[in-house]
Protein backbone atom coordinates (compact mmCIF):
# COMPACT_ATOMS: atom_id res chain seq x y z
CA UNK A 1 0.00 0.00 0.00
CA UNK A 2 1.25 3.37 -0.87
CA UNK A 3 0.06 6.25 0.25
CA UNK A 4 0.92 10.27 -0.42
CA UNK A 5 2.97 12.15 2.34
CA UNK A 6 1.42 15.85 3.21
CA UNK A 7 4.20 17.68 3.24
CA UNK A 8 4.95 20.42 5.75
CA UNK A 9 5.26 23.11 3.69
CA UNK A 10 2.12 26.01 3.91
CA UNK A 11 2.01 28.07 1.19
CA UNK A 12 0.49 32.03 1.89
CA UNK A 13 -0.64 34.18 -0.56
CA UNK A 14 1.44 37.71 -0.17
CA UNK A 15 0.19 41.11 -0.55
CA UNK A 16 1.13 41.12 -4.40
CA UNK A 17 -0.67 37.60 -4.92
CA UNK A 18 2.56 35.72 -5.20
CA UNK A 19 3.25 32.69 -3.46
CA UNK A 20 5.79 32.44 -0.96
CA UNK A 21 6.74 29.27 0.61
CA UNK A 22 7.18 29.07 3.62
CA UNK A 23 7.71 26.01 5.85
CA UNK A 24 6.31 25.53 8.91
CA UNK A 25 5.79 22.62 11.59
CA UNK A 26 2.08 23.28 12.73
CA UNK A 27 0.61 19.72 12.63
CA UNK A 28 1.04 17.39 15.56
CA UNK A 29 1.50 14.27 13.21
CA UNK A 30 2.65 13.02 9.90
CA UNK A 31 0.70 10.97 7.26
CA UNK A 32 2.99 8.54 5.03
CA UNK A 33 2.89 5.57 3.13
CA UNK A 34 4.60 2.42 4.11
CA UNK A 35 4.06 -1.18 2.40
CA UNK A 36 3.41 -4.14 4.76
CA UNK A 37 3.58 -7.80 3.86
CA UNK A 38 0.26 -9.18 5.24
CA UNK A 39 -0.44 -12.75 5.47
CA UNK A 40 -3.32 -13.88 2.77
CA UNK A 41 -5.59 -17.27 3.90
CA UNK A 42 -7.81 -18.26 1.38
CA UNK A 43 -10.49 -20.02 3.01
CA UNK A 44 -11.91 -23.28 0.59
CA UNK A 45 -15.06 -23.56 2.20
CA UNK A 46 -16.91 -22.71 4.95
CA UNK A 47 -15.40 -21.29 8.54
CA UNK A 48 -16.84 -24.36 10.05
CA UNK A 49 -15.28 -27.49 12.80
CA UNK A 50 -12.99 -28.74 10.12
CA UNK A 51 -11.43 -25.78 9.27
CA UNK A 52 -10.67 -24.30 12.77
CA UNK A 53 -9.32 -27.79 13.28
CA UNK A 54 -6.92 -27.44 10.40
CA UNK A 55 -5.97 -24.38 11.70
CA UNK A 56 -5.06 -25.42 15.20
CA UNK A 57 -3.42 -27.88 13.51
CA UNK A 58 -0.91 -25.56 11.77
CA UNK A 59 -0.26 -23.46 14.57
CA UNK A 60 0.23 -26.22 17.06
CA UNK A 61 3.27 -26.99 14.03
CA UNK A 62 4.44 -23.74 13.70
CA UNK A 63 3.27 -21.68 16.42
CA UNK A 64 5.38 -18.44 15.68
CA UNK A 65 4.25 -18.59 12.10
CA UNK A 66 1.69 -15.95 12.18
CA UNK A 67 2.58 -13.67 15.05
CA UNK A 68 2.63 -10.26 14.40
CA UNK A 69 1.60 -10.65 10.87
CA UNK A 70 -1.37 -8.84 9.60
CA UNK A 71 -3.71 -11.28 8.64
CA UNK A 72 -6.06 -10.97 5.33
CA UNK A 73 -8.77 -13.36 4.78
CA UNK A 74 -9.97 -14.60 0.83
CA UNK A 75 -13.18 -14.90 0.61
CA UNK A 76 -12.78 -16.19 -3.03
CA UNK A 77 -14.15 -19.42 -2.46
CA UNK A 78 -15.82 -18.19 0.85
CA UNK A 79 -19.52 -17.89 -0.50
CA UNK A 80 -20.79 -19.27 3.07
CA UNK A 81 -19.69 -16.03 5.18
CA UNK A 82 -22.27 -13.61 4.08
CA UNK A 83 -23.52 -11.85 7.43
CA UNK A 84 -22.24 -9.43 10.10
CA UNK A 85 -22.57 -12.29 12.34
CA UNK A 86 -19.99 -15.15 10.04
CA UNK A 87 -17.32 -12.34 10.11
CA UNK A 88 -17.49 -11.10 13.78
CA UNK A 89 -17.47 -14.38 14.68
CA UNK A 90 -14.73 -15.52 12.44
CA UNK A 91 -12.49 -12.37 14.03
CA UNK A 92 -13.43 -13.61 17.59
CA UNK A 93 -12.12 -16.67 16.28
CA UNK A 94 -9.10 -15.98 14.77
CA UNK A 95 -7.73 -13.21 17.63
CA UNK A 96 -8.71 -16.09 20.46
CA UNK A 97 -6.06 -17.91 18.36
CA UNK A 98 -3.66 -14.66 18.60
CA UNK A 99 -3.91 -14.06 14.54
CA UNK A 100 -4.23 -10.46 14.09
CA UNK A 101 -6.63 -10.53 11.35
CA UNK A 102 -7.25 -6.99 9.61
CA UNK A 103 -9.32 -7.47 6.19
CA UNK A 104 -10.57 -9.27 3.67
CA UNK A 105 -9.48 -9.74 -0.21
CA UNK A 106 -11.47 -10.85 -3.22
CA UNK A 107 -15.14 -10.42 -1.45
CA UNK A 108 -18.41 -9.44 -2.81
CA UNK A 109 -20.08 -6.06 -2.16
CA UNK A 110 -22.32 -7.91 0.58
CA UNK A 111 -19.48 -9.87 1.90
CA UNK A 112 -17.17 -6.61 2.19
CA UNK A 113 -20.17 -4.62 3.90
CA UNK A 114 -20.45 -7.38 6.67
CA UNK A 115 -16.65 -7.59 7.37
CA UNK A 116 -16.74 -3.83 7.36
CA UNK A 117 -19.71 -3.74 10.57
CA UNK A 118 -16.98 -6.48 12.10
CA UNK A 119 -14.39 -4.24 11.92
CA UNK A 120 -12.56 -5.57 8.99
CA UNK A 121 -11.11 -3.59 6.04
CA UNK A 122 -11.83 -4.68 2.24
CA UNK A 123 -8.52 -4.13 1.02
CA UNK A 124 -7.73 -4.21 -3.29
CA UNK A 125 -4.88 -4.87 -5.32
CA UNK A 126 -1.92 -6.52 -3.62
CA UNK A 127 1.25 -8.23 -5.02
CA UNK A 128 2.12 -11.46 -4.22
CA UNK A 129 5.57 -11.50 -2.37
CA UNK A 130 7.23 -15.33 -0.83
CA UNK A 131 6.11 -15.51 2.45
CA UNK A 132 8.88 -15.39 5.01
CA UNK A 133 9.04 -17.53 7.86
CA UNK A 134 11.03 -16.91 11.02
CA UNK A 135 11.90 -20.14 13.33
CA UNK A 136 9.84 -22.36 11.52
CA UNK A 137 10.17 -25.99 10.73
CA UNK A 138 13.72 -27.28 9.29
CA UNK A 139 12.96 -27.10 5.54
CA UNK A 140 11.88 -24.00 5.69
CA UNK A 141 12.24 -22.44 2.24
CA UNK A 142 15.67 -20.42 1.86
CA UNK A 143 14.94 -16.76 1.75
CA UNK A 144 15.24 -15.73 -2.07
CA UNK A 145 18.15 -13.53 -2.25
CA UNK A 146 17.75 -9.87 -3.64
CA UNK A 147 17.61 -9.33 -7.45
CA UNK A 148 20.53 -7.69 -8.93
CA UNK A 149 20.01 -4.07 -9.22
CA UNK A 150 19.40 -3.51 -13.40
CA UNK A 151 18.28 -0.34 -15.06
CA UNK A 152 15.60 0.27 -17.33
CA UNK A 153 16.07 1.74 -19.83
CA UNK A 154 13.49 3.13 -22.48
CA UNK A 155 13.98 4.45 -26.12
CA UNK A 156 10.39 5.60 -27.48
CA UNK A 157 8.35 7.83 -26.33
CA UNK A 158 6.19 7.01 -23.24
CA UNK A 159 2.58 7.77 -24.49
CA UNK A 160 -0.24 9.23 -22.56
CA UNK A 161 -1.65 5.95 -20.25
CA UNK A 162 1.45 4.39 -20.66
CA UNK A 163 2.73 3.39 -17.11
CA UNK A 164 6.30 2.08 -16.91
CA UNK A 165 7.70 0.33 -13.58
CA UNK A 166 11.43 -0.15 -13.32
CA UNK A 167 11.22 -2.53 -10.83
CA UNK A 168 14.85 -3.04 -10.25
CA UNK A 169 16.42 0.26 -9.95
CA UNK A 170 16.68 2.90 -11.91
CA UNK A 171 14.50 4.38 -15.03
CA UNK A 172 16.24 6.21 -18.30
CA UNK A 173 13.93 7.64 -21.02
CA UNK A 174 15.98 8.87 -23.78
CA UNK A 175 12.63 10.50 -25.17
CA UNK A 176 9.96 12.55 -24.05
CA UNK A 177 7.42 11.64 -21.68
CA UNK A 178 3.63 12.19 -22.71
CA UNK A 179 1.31 14.26 -20.34
CA UNK A 180 -1.14 11.59 -19.19
CA UNK A 181 2.20 8.76 -18.57
CA UNK A 182 3.47 7.73 -15.22
CA UNK A 183 7.32 6.54 -14.77
CA UNK A 184 7.55 4.81 -11.77
CA UNK A 185 10.92 3.45 -9.88
CA UNK A 186 12.45 2.18 -7.22
CA UNK A 187 15.68 4.27 -7.56
CA UNK A 188 16.08 7.35 -9.81
CA UNK A 189 14.65 8.72 -13.27
CA UNK A 190 16.38 9.99 -16.12
CA UNK A 191 14.42 11.83 -18.61
CA UNK A 192 16.39 13.26 -21.53
CA UNK A 193 13.75 14.69 -23.20
CA UNK A 194 10.58 16.49 -21.74
CA UNK A 195 8.70 15.37 -18.71
CA UNK A 196 5.08 15.70 -18.70
CA UNK A 197 3.49 13.13 -17.24
CA UNK A 198 4.00 11.93 -13.75
CA UNK A 199 7.31 10.32 -12.14
CA UNK A 200 7.67 8.73 -8.72
CA UNK A 201 11.10 7.95 -8.24
CA UNK A 202 12.57 5.55 -4.96
CA UNK A 203 9.04 3.86 -4.47
CA UNK A 204 10.01 1.33 -1.62
CA UNK A 205 11.38 3.73 0.14
CA UNK A 206 14.95 4.96 -1.15
CA UNK A 207 15.17 8.78 0.21
CA UNK A 208 18.62 8.98 -2.07
CA UNK A 209 16.67 8.63 -5.30
CA UNK A 210 16.31 11.85 -7.63
CA UNK A 211 14.93 12.84 -10.64
CA UNK A 212 16.40 14.16 -13.68
CA UNK A 213 14.81 16.20 -16.99
CA UNK A 214 15.91 18.20 -19.48
CA UNK A 215 12.37 20.04 -19.44
CA UNK A 216 10.05 19.94 -15.95
CA UNK A 217 6.91 20.32 -17.33
CA UNK A 218 5.44 17.36 -14.84
CA UNK A 219 1.90 16.73 -13.69
CA UNK A 220 3.32 15.58 -10.64
CA UNK A 221 6.84 14.41 -9.12
CA UNK A 222 7.16 12.52 -5.96
CA UNK A 223 10.43 11.04 -3.74
CA UNK A 224 9.31 8.02 -1.72
CA UNK A 225 6.36 9.41 -0.89
CA UNK A 226 6.76 12.95 -0.98
CA UNK A 227 5.47 14.96 -4.04
CA UNK A 228 5.13 18.29 -5.79
CA UNK A 229 2.47 18.85 -8.38
CA UNK A 230 2.31 21.10 -11.39
CA UNK A 231 0.61 23.78 -9.42
CA UNK A 232 3.96 23.69 -6.76
CA UNK A 233 6.28 23.83 -9.30
CA UNK A 234 7.18 27.62 -9.62
CA UNK A 235 8.44 30.00 -13.21
CA UNK A 236 12.07 29.12 -11.87
CA UNK A 237 12.23 25.80 -12.74
CA UNK A 238 9.58 25.04 -15.03
CA UNK A 239 10.75 24.46 -18.20
CA UNK A 240 14.12 24.06 -17.24
CA UNK A 241 16.54 21.05 -17.16
CA UNK A 242 15.97 20.14 -13.17
CA UNK A 243 16.77 17.78 -10.45
CA UNK A 244 14.43 16.56 -8.17
CA UNK A 245 15.54 15.55 -4.93
CA UNK A 246 15.03 15.16 -0.60
CA UNK A 247 16.73 17.47 1.32
CA UNK A 248 15.33 17.86 5.01
CA UNK A 249 12.16 15.71 4.28
CA UNK A 250 11.50 18.30 1.57
CA UNK A 251 11.46 17.98 -2.28
CA UNK A 252 13.83 20.36 -3.43
CA UNK A 253 13.64 20.95 -7.41
CA UNK A 254 16.52 23.07 -8.62
CA UNK A 255 18.00 23.89 -12.34
CA UNK A 256 20.96 21.97 -13.78
CA UNK A 257 23.70 24.23 -14.70
CA UNK B 1 -0.87 -9.12 -50.25
CA UNK B 2 -3.03 -6.36 -48.93
CA UNK B 3 -2.51 -3.48 -46.36
CA UNK B 4 -4.39 -3.54 -43.49
CA UNK B 5 -5.01 0.44 -42.74
CA UNK B 6 -6.73 1.57 -39.24
CA UNK B 7 -7.84 4.94 -39.50
CA UNK B 8 -8.63 5.57 -35.50
CA UNK B 9 -7.94 8.97 -33.42
CA UNK B 10 -9.65 7.93 -29.87
CA UNK B 11 -11.30 11.32 -29.56
CA UNK B 12 -14.68 11.19 -31.31
CA UNK B 13 -15.78 13.41 -34.07
CA UNK B 14 -13.00 14.34 -35.31
CA UNK B 15 -12.95 13.04 -38.91
CA UNK B 16 -12.58 9.65 -38.90
CA UNK B 17 -14.90 7.84 -40.96
CA UNK B 18 -14.88 11.02 -43.31
CA UNK B 19 -11.33 10.35 -44.09
CA UNK B 20 -11.91 6.73 -44.56
CA UNK B 21 -14.20 7.55 -46.62
CA UNK B 22 -12.53 10.08 -48.83
CA UNK B 23 -8.77 7.98 -48.09
CA UNK B 24 -10.57 5.17 -50.04
CA UNK B 25 -11.92 6.60 -52.97
CA UNK B 26 -8.59 8.79 -53.11
CA UNK B 27 -6.70 4.89 -53.18
CA UNK B 28 -9.63 3.68 -55.83
CA UNK B 29 -9.54 6.79 -57.92
CA UNK B 30 -5.78 6.01 -58.72
CA UNK B 31 -6.78 2.15 -59.43
CA UNK B 32 -6.56 0.49 -56.59
CA UNK B 33 -8.80 -2.29 -55.54
CA UNK B 34 -10.04 -0.59 -52.16
CA UNK B 35 -12.68 -1.94 -49.49
CA UNK B 36 -13.76 0.21 -46.55
CA UNK B 37 -14.69 -1.74 -43.24
CA UNK B 38 -17.25 -0.31 -40.42
CA UNK B 39 -16.10 -1.25 -36.86
CA UNK B 40 -17.97 1.30 -35.22
CA UNK B 41 -20.99 -1.16 -34.47
CA UNK B 42 -24.46 0.13 -33.31
CA UNK B 43 -23.31 3.38 -34.50
CA UNK B 44 -22.61 3.11 -37.98
CA UNK B 45 -22.08 6.22 -40.10
CA UNK B 46 -19.88 4.99 -43.03
CA UNK B 47 -22.61 3.47 -45.31
CA UNK B 48 -23.92 7.03 -44.71
CA UNK B 49 -20.96 8.92 -45.83
CA UNK B 50 -20.53 6.22 -48.90
CA UNK B 51 -24.21 7.23 -49.90
CA UNK B 52 -25.05 3.44 -50.03
CA UNK B 53 -27.11 3.23 -46.81
CA UNK B 54 -29.93 2.44 -48.63
CA UNK B 55 -28.89 -1.06 -50.26
CA UNK B 56 -27.57 -2.68 -47.20
CA UNK B 57 -29.07 -6.23 -46.73
CA UNK B 58 -26.22 -8.28 -44.71
CA UNK B 59 -23.25 -6.66 -42.68
CA UNK B 60 -19.71 -7.30 -41.23
CA UNK B 61 -21.61 -9.28 -37.69
CA UNK B 62 -23.95 -11.60 -40.03
CA UNK B 63 -20.59 -12.21 -41.98
CA UNK B 64 -19.09 -13.10 -38.75
CA UNK B 65 -21.81 -14.95 -37.18
CA UNK B 66 -22.05 -17.25 -40.08
CA UNK B 67 -25.54 -16.09 -41.30
CA UNK B 68 -23.75 -14.34 -44.79
CA UNK B 69 -20.76 -14.73 -47.04
CA UNK B 70 -18.55 -11.90 -47.23
CA UNK B 71 -20.12 -11.42 -51.04
CA UNK B 72 -23.38 -10.66 -50.03
CA UNK B 73 -22.31 -8.39 -47.33
CA UNK B 74 -20.04 -6.26 -49.53
CA UNK B 75 -21.53 -3.32 -51.16
CA UNK B 76 -19.67 -2.34 -54.68
CA UNK B 77 -19.54 1.33 -54.74
CA UNK B 78 -21.63 2.98 -58.21
CA UNK B 79 -19.08 5.58 -59.13
CA UNK B 80 -15.85 4.13 -58.89
CA UNK B 81 -15.40 0.45 -59.92
CA UNK B 82 -12.75 -0.38 -57.08
CA UNK B 83 -14.62 0.58 -54.06
CA UNK B 84 -16.56 -1.53 -51.85
CA UNK B 85 -18.12 -1.35 -48.64
CA UNK B 86 -18.65 -3.02 -46.06
CA UNK B 87 -20.78 -1.79 -43.71
CA UNK B 88 -21.76 -3.06 -40.24
CA UNK B 89 -24.69 -3.73 -37.86
CA UNK B 90 -27.05 -0.57 -36.27
CA UNK B 91 -28.92 -3.04 -34.22
CA UNK B 92 -26.20 -4.73 -32.05
CA UNK B 93 -23.11 -3.61 -30.58
CA UNK B 94 -19.15 -3.87 -30.37
CA UNK B 95 -19.43 -7.23 -28.00
CA UNK B 96 -20.87 -8.89 -31.10
CA UNK B 97 -16.88 -8.61 -32.58
CA UNK B 98 -15.03 -11.16 -32.03
CA UNK B 99 -11.09 -11.35 -32.92
CA UNK B 100 -11.30 -14.54 -34.83
CA UNK B 101 -14.27 -13.59 -36.48
CA UNK B 102 -12.41 -10.16 -37.64
CA UNK B 103 -9.21 -12.39 -38.64
CA UNK B 104 -11.04 -14.48 -40.43
CA UNK B 105 -12.95 -11.40 -42.76
CA UNK B 106 -9.89 -9.47 -42.99
CA UNK B 107 -7.90 -12.61 -44.41
CA UNK B 108 -10.60 -13.39 -47.01
CA UNK B 109 -10.63 -9.36 -47.97
CA UNK B 110 -6.95 -9.60 -48.27
CA UNK B 111 -7.55 -11.91 -51.06
CA UNK B 112 -9.26 -9.88 -52.63
CA UNK B 113 -8.10 -6.40 -52.18
CA UNK B 114 -5.10 -3.75 -51.85
CA UNK B 115 -6.23 -1.93 -49.69
CA UNK B 116 -8.48 -2.65 -46.39
CA UNK B 117 -9.34 0.89 -44.62
CA UNK B 118 -10.70 0.02 -41.12
CA UNK B 119 -12.94 2.69 -40.09
CA UNK B 120 -12.76 2.59 -36.25
CA UNK B 121 -15.20 3.40 -33.48
CA UNK B 122 -14.02 6.45 -31.06
CA UNK B 123 -12.75 5.77 -27.80
CA UNK B 124 -10.13 2.74 -26.81
CA UNK B 125 -12.50 -0.28 -26.02
CA UNK B 126 -13.11 -3.20 -28.03
CA UNK B 127 -14.49 -1.98 -31.21
CA UNK B 128 -11.30 0.38 -31.52
CA UNK B 129 -9.19 -2.35 -29.81
CA UNK B 130 -10.33 -4.53 -32.84
CA UNK B 131 -10.56 -2.16 -35.66
CA UNK B 132 -6.25 -1.74 -34.74
CA UNK B 133 -5.57 -5.23 -33.87
CA UNK B 134 -4.22 -6.67 -37.32
CA UNK B 135 -3.48 -3.46 -38.78
CA UNK B 136 -0.11 -2.72 -41.07
CA UNK B 137 -0.65 0.93 -40.74
CA UNK B 138 -2.46 3.29 -39.09
CA UNK B 139 -3.73 6.70 -40.03
CA UNK B 140 -3.85 9.02 -36.57
CA UNK B 141 -6.60 11.67 -37.31
CA UNK B 142 -6.02 14.64 -34.70
CA UNK B 143 -7.96 18.12 -34.51
CA UNK B 144 -5.68 20.30 -33.59
CA UNK B 145 -6.51 21.35 -30.26
CA UNK B 146 -5.38 19.76 -26.62
CA UNK B 147 -7.70 17.10 -25.60
CA UNK B 148 -7.49 15.44 -29.86
CA UNK B 149 -3.91 15.51 -29.54
CA UNK B 150 -3.69 13.94 -26.03
CA UNK B 151 -6.27 11.42 -26.92
CA UNK B 152 -3.94 10.41 -30.04
CA UNK B 153 -1.22 9.66 -28.01
CA UNK B 154 -3.31 7.49 -25.66
CA UNK B 155 -4.27 5.50 -29.14
CA UNK B 156 -0.62 5.78 -30.26
CA UNK B 157 0.41 4.10 -27.63
CA UNK B 158 -1.79 1.36 -27.86
CA UNK B 159 -1.28 0.88 -31.03
CA UNK B 160 2.47 0.09 -29.87
CA UNK B 161 2.10 -2.44 -27.48
CA UNK B 162 -1.44 -3.87 -27.94
CA UNK B 163 -1.98 -4.85 -31.76
CA UNK B 164 -0.81 -8.27 -33.40
CA UNK B 165 2.63 -6.78 -34.41
CA UNK B 166 3.52 -5.57 -31.22
CA UNK B 167 2.43 -8.94 -29.00
CA UNK B 168 4.16 -11.01 -31.88
CA UNK B 169 7.43 -8.76 -31.87
CA UNK B 170 6.72 -8.05 -35.60
CA UNK B 171 7.34 -4.69 -37.46
CA UNK B 172 5.66 -1.63 -35.92
CA UNK B 173 2.55 -0.57 -36.61
CA UNK B 174 3.66 2.52 -38.71
CA UNK B 175 1.12 5.44 -37.40
CA UNK B 176 1.01 8.24 -39.61
CA UNK B 177 -0.75 12.06 -38.59
CA UNK B 178 -3.32 12.75 -40.55
CA UNK B 179 -4.49 17.02 -38.96
CA UNK B 180 -8.25 17.80 -39.26
CA UNK B 181 -10.55 20.78 -39.36
CA UNK B 182 -7.29 22.81 -39.47
CA UNK B 183 -8.00 26.24 -39.17
CA UNK B 184 -5.05 28.45 -40.08
CA UNK B 185 -6.86 31.50 -38.70
CA UNK B 186 -7.38 30.20 -36.00
CA UNK B 187 -4.03 29.14 -35.53
CA UNK B 188 -2.91 32.51 -36.09
CA UNK B 189 -5.35 33.85 -33.54
CA UNK B 190 -3.73 31.05 -30.74
CA UNK B 191 -7.07 29.29 -30.29
CA UNK B 192 -5.68 26.29 -32.32
CA UNK B 193 -2.23 24.36 -31.69
CA UNK B 194 0.46 24.81 -34.22
CA UNK B 195 1.78 21.96 -36.78
CA UNK B 196 4.95 22.16 -34.79
CA UNK B 197 3.53 22.01 -31.52
CA UNK B 198 1.52 18.83 -32.40
CA UNK B 199 4.11 17.27 -34.17
CA UNK B 200 6.59 17.39 -31.37
CA UNK B 201 3.97 15.99 -28.93
CA UNK B 202 2.85 13.22 -31.13
CA UNK B 203 6.14 12.55 -33.34
CA UNK B 204 4.97 10.40 -36.24
CA UNK B 205 5.72 11.49 -39.62
CA UNK B 206 2.73 13.87 -40.73
CA UNK B 207 0.18 12.50 -43.41
CA UNK B 208 -1.56 15.85 -44.60
CA UNK B 209 -3.60 18.80 -43.40
CA UNK B 210 -7.18 18.81 -44.40
CA UNK B 211 -8.66 22.18 -43.87
CA UNK B 212 -11.77 23.24 -42.32
CA UNK B 213 -14.04 23.57 -44.85
CA UNK B 214 -17.92 23.73 -45.50
CA UNK B 215 -17.62 20.93 -48.10
CA UNK B 216 -17.23 18.28 -46.21
CA UNK B 217 -20.71 18.54 -44.49
CA UNK B 218 -22.10 18.93 -47.51
CA UNK B 219 -20.51 15.60 -49.18
CA UNK B 220 -21.58 13.69 -46.13
CA UNK B 221 -25.07 14.96 -46.32
CA UNK B 222 -25.64 14.07 -50.40
CA UNK B 223 -23.25 10.39 -49.34
CA UNK B 224 -20.30 11.52 -51.49
CA UNK B 225 -16.93 11.31 -49.93
CA UNK B 226 -15.65 14.70 -50.19
CA UNK B 227 -12.32 13.70 -52.56
CA UNK B 228 -14.62 13.78 -55.25
CA UNK B 229 -16.07 16.71 -54.80
CA UNK B 230 -13.74 19.31 -57.49
CA UNK B 231 -14.03 22.10 -55.87
CA UNK B 232 -13.94 21.56 -52.45
CA UNK B 233 -9.95 22.44 -50.85
CA UNK B 234 -10.48 19.17 -48.45
CA UNK B 235 -10.67 16.88 -51.23
CA UNK B 236 -7.64 18.43 -52.63
CA UNK B 237 -5.69 18.32 -49.08
CA UNK B 238 -6.99 14.51 -49.13
CA UNK B 239 -5.82 13.62 -52.16
CA UNK B 240 -2.26 15.01 -51.35
CA UNK B 241 -2.67 12.74 -47.88
CA UNK B 242 -3.90 9.76 -50.47
CA UNK B 243 -0.16 10.60 -52.52
CA UNK B 244 1.83 9.92 -49.45
CA UNK B 245 0.17 7.21 -48.20
CA UNK B 246 1.22 5.38 -51.19
CA UNK B 247 4.52 6.44 -50.97
CA UNK B 248 5.18 9.66 -52.76
CA UNK B 249 6.96 12.50 -51.41
CA UNK B 250 4.93 15.84 -51.39
CA UNK B 251 5.68 18.78 -49.86
CA UNK B 252 2.88 19.48 -47.21
CA UNK B 253 1.10 22.79 -47.89
CA UNK B 254 -2.06 24.66 -46.21
CA UNK B 255 -4.17 25.63 -48.98
CA UNK B 256 -5.58 28.91 -47.22
CA UNK B 257 -9.07 29.50 -47.11
CA UNK B 258 -10.90 31.87 -49.42
CA UNK B 259 -10.94 35.02 -48.24
CA UNK B 260 -14.41 36.91 -48.45
CA UNK B 261 -13.93 39.91 -50.43
CA UNK B 262 -14.45 43.74 -49.51
CA UNK B 263 -18.31 43.17 -50.69
CA UNK B 264 -18.81 40.26 -48.99
CA UNK B 265 -17.63 41.51 -45.76
CA UNK B 266 -19.64 44.68 -46.15
CA UNK B 267 -22.61 42.40 -46.42
CA UNK B 268 -21.94 40.18 -43.68
CA UNK B 269 -21.47 43.66 -41.29
CA UNK B 270 -25.05 44.71 -42.20
CA UNK B 271 -26.55 41.60 -42.12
Amino acid sequence: MSGQRIGSRVQSLSAKGERAAASTTVMPFQIRGRSFTAVVLELAGAADQAFYAALDALLQQAPHFFTNAPFVIDLDKAASLQLNGDFTRLVRELRGRKLSVIGVQNGSMGQNAAALGAGLIALQGGRDVPAERDGGRGSAAASTPEPAPATLLITEPVRSGQRIFADRGDLVVVNSVSSGAELIAQGSIHVYGRLRGRALAGVNGDKTARIFCQSLEAELVAIAGLYRTSDDLGPAVRQQRVQAFLRDERLCLEPLK
Amino acid sequence: MAKIIVVTSGKGGVGKTTSTAAIGAGLALRGHKTVVIDFDVGLRNLDMIMGCERRVVFDFINVIQGDAKLKQALIKDRRLDNLSILPTSQTRDKDALTRDGVEQVLTELREEFDYVICDSPAGIERGAHLAMYFADEAVVVTNPEVSSVRDSDRVLGLLSSKTYRAEKGEAAVKPHLLLTRYDPQRVSRGEMMKVEDILEILAIPLLGIIPESPTVLRASNVGTPVVLDPKSIAGKAYEDAVSRLIGEQLETRVRPMERPGLFQRLLRRTA
